[in-house]
């Protein structure tokens, strides 16, 4: 990971400007080569690993208004021990929690090595003055959490007042400091690959460690088209900057099936160094309980059924 | 972190059975050649025979021109309704048994099963139900009575999308009203033999489509048979001037798909990434075994090496193998001889002084392959920028203005199809203008179908084939 | 000693011009004379030289200023119509015959006049294509086209034998061997209007003379035949174009709209609909 002192400056503001109003995508062109690659095929040893993988990928969430500490215990119980039956099964990237349950998620997860997440800068609507996020993330920090997921003020984006949302993520990396900085675009409400790409762009150089595609909340969430504009972004910057920056792609991920075909299209368009829950990451919760039960049918050779695993 | 491998998900062959020899489809009947001859047929994958089919000679011929011949007695008969319906039958079938024709295309042809299963056979069938319906129309097509038939038309069809091709001939043919007497590729014969089955299926009167297999010779055969009314050929252009040559002074139609060297335009306010498939779409598709492939990438300097980069990185996860396996991108060359032309068209483009640069995906041992290979620092002048490699080979030519970009396209024999990639609207409409070039793709590449007419400008050729201009081809104006 | 009454140079690029070769023949006419240049090789170098840039000239000018020009021709032989019937009683046609002629030729004009700026829209067309894509088939003129006119001296049929192109945008090279004093006497009316120069060149002569330099010049992009020509004559021009994959036509349709179609190059433009 990289550690990046708030005080460097990733990219002259009239830089990020240039790569913004450069944003040219062609989306039938872009849905034709995501949908070539949904045809690629995996071994079935490849398999098993591949799907070991996603679990390592996972945040585990839950962002509810019901949320209480019984319930986020139960949570972490299952992202230290996806299977409690199966010890291959590894523990999943990370629990994700709104701030004010950060320090009994932090507590439950102990000495594994499950991350605490929290979302902040509330999320998801970020509606709110900028006083009151920095205040927000500052508290979940300061409850113990590992990474802080924030939102994009899409209303400021939707304005085309890019340097205020700039601005915002700047101000935000500045409270994280070291600790790992995810920015939520929402897609859903960007719609546009364009516009996706300029959030995506200015996120990443604002200073953002992830970028990520929803909040979850919308009915609209992450779809392999949003991840591969956000990947094609991340390798731009990359090659200007040399940073490598993660993916989070949460909301509307079904099944194991579908993860899998995430995971060819970051290795086809990024390469296996992309394979790494540092870098990339699944948020969907119900998308584990189906890799768990293709885990075991792998194993077994006979498809199965939900009760075999635990809640989350 | 994880070597990710994918599977070889390789498609059943068992789908198809291949007799061990193969006879004419004549007079609406499986018959062994007059001439006792057969040619081989292989596996270009592979190098393994396939089977055997005839080489016909003047006496094969000869029956099946005048089998076309009392074909066409019952055809005309018909009622354009009744021909329409034959067509939609003939398109069900194919729809019906597509998979097997998608398997033996690979086998027989070399392409991968992605395109024969996802692109030949979807557009085969296409285009049977698209003539099906202006079998009825031909009257409101070009609003006029005048145009007639031709009558008996041979056709001579090249091997890159051996039943594609057959499609892209036969369909409009019979909706116009015409009989066909047809010859596939030498090298890849048996998609359309297993073709000549469906007609017999759909009850097609006999004689209105003959089948008969050969080389050269047995297509010089078809041209020069005094009898025959319009011959349409598909293939290299030093061919189809021989064809034109040899049916000089004569009362035949003509029609010629020939070869090309499209240009590829990238400006510099292009999509970059989309540009990026397209370019590799353009000339990777079909083992850049493909007349209008975009094979002359003209990059505008401003963006060269970004451009380059992205694209060598791209060609660097292309999948070179067996055609049956589903990961396949690119799969075998056609033939010996064609790898031989390509190889030594590299090495010339290598000794000119271009800069080579050639993916390391591992090759098969047996088989004929080429690695995606893309020519950097070109001149104009090299060969590799003027002549039709007809293979995964691409070349890069820079300009600098938009007029710059039309004069390059635009120096070479050919015009067959181009290529313009910018997100500014009214730049591509000033360029496609500009092209001589019978389809222009604008911010995409190699997109077929059966409603779009495809055909040249200059020495790839005239007439179009698909489309209300398709039609055309085998209609002839009478007073 | 032969007395000239009229002597009549090539057309070429909006100027009179003798044939480089400086060759005539003479043609008589009811006891007038008329000396005529015997077009050389040479001669067709230079007209494809101008019918070239023609072409761009005339290919460039709207649509709808084509129609006006072409119009514009009708009205000039109008008001020549009496020194054109004269011209082709002198021919041996009778008077009647000749003002039905000229009538008829005006009529041509003004109904290709009125196509000028329509045959784009009944000859392409959108085609339904089954994915995303924006699909449009429309159609360039071919280019520089040599016309044989008709073995019939008739002002109409010569101007049917290039009409079609031109209206088009093609530039046309016509050729004349039998009615090659009326096609030069058409020349003036064409110098007096307002077609750009080298868009209709008119050459006389003997056909066979320039028949394989025609057929073999690459820049030339179609040769209508509107006359039989023997058969070794079709079989010559059609083996020199196969060097080149030259367009040949032989006795073109001239009415209606299949008249314009084999002078059109039809190019269909692909783009994808998205955001």
């Amino acid at each position: 990971m990289k550690n990046m002192k708030t005080s460097d400056v990733l990219m002259q503001w009239s830089n990020v400007l240039e790569m913004v109003y450069e944003s040219r995508i062609d989306s039938v062109g872009l849905n034709e080569r995501v949908n070539s690659l949904a045809t690629r095929s995996i071994k079935k040893d490849s398999k098993l690993e591949a799907l070991k993988m996603i679990v390592t990928m996972c945040d585990l969430t839950t962002l509810e208004g019901e949320d209480t500490e019984g319930k986020v215990s139960q949570m972490v119980a299952k992202a230290i021990k996806p299977n409690p039956l199966d010890t291959s099964v590894p523990s999943v990237a990370a629990v994700c929690v709104y701030p004010s349950l950060v320090s009994v998620a932090k507590e439950k997860v102990q000495n594994s090595n499950v991350k605490v997440a929290a979302v902040s800068s509330y999320f998801p609507s970020g509606q709110v003055p900028m006083e009151s996020k920095l205040l927000d993330t500052k508290y979940a920090i300061d409850s113990g959490a590992d990474e802080i997921d924030i939102v994009i003020n899409r209303k400021a984006f939707l304005e085309g007042d890019y340097r205020k949302v700039y601005d915002e993520i700047v101000a935000l990396k500045e409270v994280c400091q070291d600790v790992h900085l995810k920015t939520i675009l929402e897609v859903g409400d960007l719609k546009t690959y364009e516009n996706i790409r300029k959030a995506s762009l200015i996120s990443l150089a604002a200073g953002s460690d992830f970028i990520k595609t929803s909040t979850g909340k919308l009915s609209i969430g992450s779809s392999r088209q949003a991840c591969y504009v956000m990947l094609k972004s991340v390798l731009d910057f990359e090659s200007m900057t040399g940073i490598k920056a993660g993916i989070k792609v949460a909301g509307g991920i079904r099944d194991a099936k579908d993860a899998i075909r995430y995971l060819v299209m970051i290795n086809e368009e990024m390469g296996s160094d992309w394979l790494n829950p540092e870098l990339f990451r699944f948020g969907a919760s119900s998308l584990l309980d189906d890799v768990l039960k293709q885990i075991k049918k792998l194993q077994t050779g006979a498809y199965q059924a939900g009760y075999y695993f635990p809640r989350g | 972190m994880v070597d990710w491998q994918y599977s070889e998900s390789i498609e059943s062959s068992d789908i198809v059975s291949i007799k061990k020899k193969y006879s004419n489809y004549i007079g609406g009947k499986f018959v062994e050649p007059k001439s006792k001859k057969y040619i081989n047929t292989i596996s270009p994958s592979t190098e393994e025979l396939l089977s055997k089919v005839p080489l016909s000679n003047e006496q094969d011929i000869n029956s099946a021109v005048k089998s076309a011949k009392e074909g066409l007695e019952v055809w005309s008969k018909l009622t354009p309704n009744q021909r329409s319906r034959y067509l939609f039958k003939i398109a069900r079938l194919i729809q019906e048994r597509s998979r097997e024709f998608a398997v033996l295309e690979s086998l027989d042809g070399g392409k991968p099963i992605k395109e024969s299963r996802d692109f030949d056979l979807p557009q085969v069938a296409a285009n049977f139900f698209y003539f099906a319906g202006w079998a009825d129309k031909l009257d409101l097509s070009w609003a006029t009575k005048s145009l007639k038939p031709y009558g008996v038309v041979g056709q001579i069809i090249p091997w890159n999308f051996p039943l594609l091709m057959l499609a892209w001939k036969i369909a409009p043919a019979l909706a116009t009203g015409n009989t066909v007497v047809l010859k596939p590729a030498e090298t890849t014969p048996l998609t359309a033999l297993l073709f000549a089955e469906i007609c017999e299926k759909a009850g097609l009167p006999s004689g209105v489509v003959n089948i008969v297999t050969g080389d050269g010779s047995t297509g010089s055969l078809i041209v020069n048979h005094k009898d025959i009314n319009k011959i349409a050929f598909t293939g290299s252009t030093q061919v189809g001037k021989l064809i034109q040559k040899s049916l000089a002074g004569r009362d035949v139609g003509l029609t010629l798909e020939l070869g090309g060297k499209a240009a590829n335009i990238v400006y510099e306010d292009a999509a970059i990434d989309q540009a990026v498939e397209g370019v590799v779409n353009g000339i990777f598709f079909n083992q850049g075994h493909v007349c209008c492939a975009g094979s002359r990438l003209l990059l505008q300097e401003s963006i060269h090496d970004q451009f380059v980069k992205k694209l060598e990185k791209r060609m660097q996860s292309l999948r070179v193998g067996n055609p049956l396996d589903k990961n396949t991108d690119i799969g075998a060359i056609n033939s010996k001889e064609q790898l031989d032309k390509i190889t030594s068209l590299v090495n010339e483009g290598v000794d000119d002084g271009g800069e080579l640069f050639q993916t390391e995906c591992e090759l098969p041992g047996n088989g004929f392959w080429f690695r995606p290979t893309l020519f950097t620092n070109v001149q104009p002048s090299y060969s590799i920028a003027r002549e039709e490699i007809f293979g995964p080979v691409l070349t890069t030519l820079t300009f600098r203005t938009p007029e710059e970009a039309v004069e390059i396209a635009n120096n070479t024999e050919y015009g067959l199809s181009a290529g313009v990639w910018t997100e500014k609207g009214s730049k591509i409409l000033w360029t496609a203008d500009r092209l001589d070039a019978g389809v222009v793709w604008a911010n995409t590449f190699n997109k077929f179908d059966p409603s779009s007419p495809f055909g040249g400008y200059k020495e790839s050729g005239f007439g179009r084939e698909g489309g209300r201009h398709g039609l055309l081809s085998y209609l002839k104006a009478s007073s | 000693m032969i007395d000239i009454k009229k002597t009549y140079k090539n057309y070429v690029d909006g100027k009179y011009v003798r044939s480089e070769s400086g060759k005539t023949y003479t043609k008589e006419l009811k006891n007038e004379f008329y000396e005529l240049p015997l077009t050389s090789r040479k001669d067709i170098r230079d007209t494809v030289t101008s019918s070239k840039s023609g072409f761009i000239k005339w290919n460039g000018l709207t649509p709808y200023t084509r129609m006006q020009i072409l119009y514009r021709l009708s009205e000039m032989i109008e008001g020549n119509k009496e020194s054109y019937i004269e011209l082709l009683v002198s021919h041996g046609m009778s008077k009647q015959k000749a003002s039905k002629d000229i009538a008829l030729a005006i009529e041509s004009i003004i109904w290709f006049a009125g196509l000028a700026d329509k045959w784009e829209q009944l000859a392409g067309n959108l085609n339904p294509v089954s994915e995303e894509y924006f699909n449009i088939s429309h159609q360039n003129p071919i280019g520089v086209v040599f016309s044989l006119s008709n073995s019939t001296v008739s002002l109409n049929n010569l101007l049917l034998s290039l009409l079609p192109p031109l209206t088009i945008g093609c530039s046309v090279i016509s050729y004349s061997e039998e009615s090659s004093v009326l096609a030069l006497k058409f020349a003036e009316d064409i110098n007096n209007s307002d077609f750009p120069p080298g868009s209709l060149n008119i050459l006389t002569g003997k056909f066979e003379n320039i028949l394989d330099d025609v057929s073999k010049h690459v820049e030339i992009n179609l040769v209508a035949l509107h006359k039989e020509i023997e058969n070794d004559g079709l079989k010559r021009i059609q083996e020199n174009a196969s060097s080149s994959v030259k367009r040949v036509v032989s006795l073109p349709s001239i009415s209606g709209l299949s008249s314009i179609l084999p002078y059109l190059e039809t190019k269909t433009v692909w783009h994808p609909k998205g955001t």
